[in-house]
């Protein structure tokens, strides 16, 4: 094979390698920020909605004491009970939309069970409501029933905020796996084949600069007119080999002029 | 002995004097010397061959 030849495709393959390593450094990066994308868009939502719902929940005990509280005045009792059901609306419908969408089946089992909750401390509140307007604003009354009901719910919500924090970090951690296993495969690929390019432009350098050390070296011998026992043996398809056959040509001239010099001075 | 190969060299000087042999030398890259010690082999007749017709084409 030609030198010219050589040098083309050992060019060639220098900007396949790095086609190819962008194209897979770029295809890599895609799938990092397609995994990121997915969390953000999906779990991590998922546990910022939980813990909306959650303070919602306690924001909602927080108007029934309240109502307790202030009640007795009926713009306070109108203005506590329409925000106490507007809480008790956001949590339920939220916990009921979120039950729908999270993957995980524990968190989605303890949303459920946080829905009936939900519901039975609304009948409970809703008793103790009744209770404390029919009886002219006995909020002893009305917390007997309630007292330390809100408890379990908040229990429940508890678990699957830390259910749903869990699950992002595990899903974090995952993704952090998938990028340290892809950057170690990319090193480890674009290692060898950087190394295994290099070995091979390394033989061929050496191989020429050999080749090109004896021509020069028979060169050098015919420059100073020292053909005894000169034998050009440098041959190959590539210039180093033609030019080395074109030396052969000089060499065995020369030697015929020499013989031809002593013929006839002899 | 090449005999054959001797030959061409004489048929070189003969046609194109003492530059015809040193061409020869200088196409075949088997001096007249080692011409005489080489084989008629089918590839040296071959080379031969080529190169006096080489010659005969550049008019020596």
């Amino acid at each position: 094979m030609k030198i010219s030849t050589k040098l083309i495709l050992f060019f060639c393959g220098v900007v396949t390698l790095f086609v190819l390593l962008a194209s897979a450094l770029l295809a890599q990066t895609r799938t990092v920020s397609a995994g990121y994308a997915a969390l953000l868009g999906q779990q991590v939502r998922q546990a910022e909605t939980a813990r909306v719902i959650q303070v919602s929940f306690k924001k909602q005990v927080q108007e029934w004491k309240d109502i307790l509280l202030r009640g007795h005045t009926p713009a306070d009792l109108e203005r506590y009970t329409r925000q106490f059901h507007d809480e008790e609306t956001t949590v339920r419908s939220g916990a009921v939309e979120l039950a729908g969408t999270v993957v995980d089946a524990k968190c989605r089992e303890l949303l459920e069970q946080f829905v009936a909750a939900h519901k039975t401390l609304s009948e409970q509140y809703q008793a103790a409501y009744d209770v404390y307007v029919g009886n002219h604003f006995d909020f002893k009354a009305a917390d007997k029933i309630v007292r330390g009901k809100d408890r379990p719910p908040t229990d429940l919500f508890d678990k699957v905020v830390r259910q749903l924090n869990d699950d992002v970090a595990a899903s974090v951690a995952a993704q952090e796996r998938v990028v340290a296993r892809s950057r170690n495969l990319a090193l480890i690929v674009s290692g060898s084949l950087l190394a295994g390019l290099g070995l091979v432009g390394l033989v061929t350098v050496r191989n020429i600069l050999q080749r090109l050390g004896r021509l020069k070296a028979v060169s050098d011998r015919l420059a100073a007119a020292d053909i005894e026992g000169l034998a050009v043996d440098i041959s190959g398809p590539d210039e180093i080999g033609q030019f080395g056959d074109s030396m052969k040509g000089v060499h065995a001239a020369i030697e015929e002029l020499t013989q031809l010099a002593s013929a006839a001075a002899a | 002995m090449a005999a054959k190969l001797t030959e061409y060299y004489n048929l070189a000087a003969k046609e194109f004097g003492l530059s015809g042999r040193i061409k020869l030398a200088m196409l075949t890259k088997i001096p007249s010397e080692k011409a005489g010690t080489a084989q008629d082999s089918p590839d040296n007749i071959r080379i031969f061959e080529q190169a006096l017709k080489q010659l005969r084409t550049q008019g020596g």
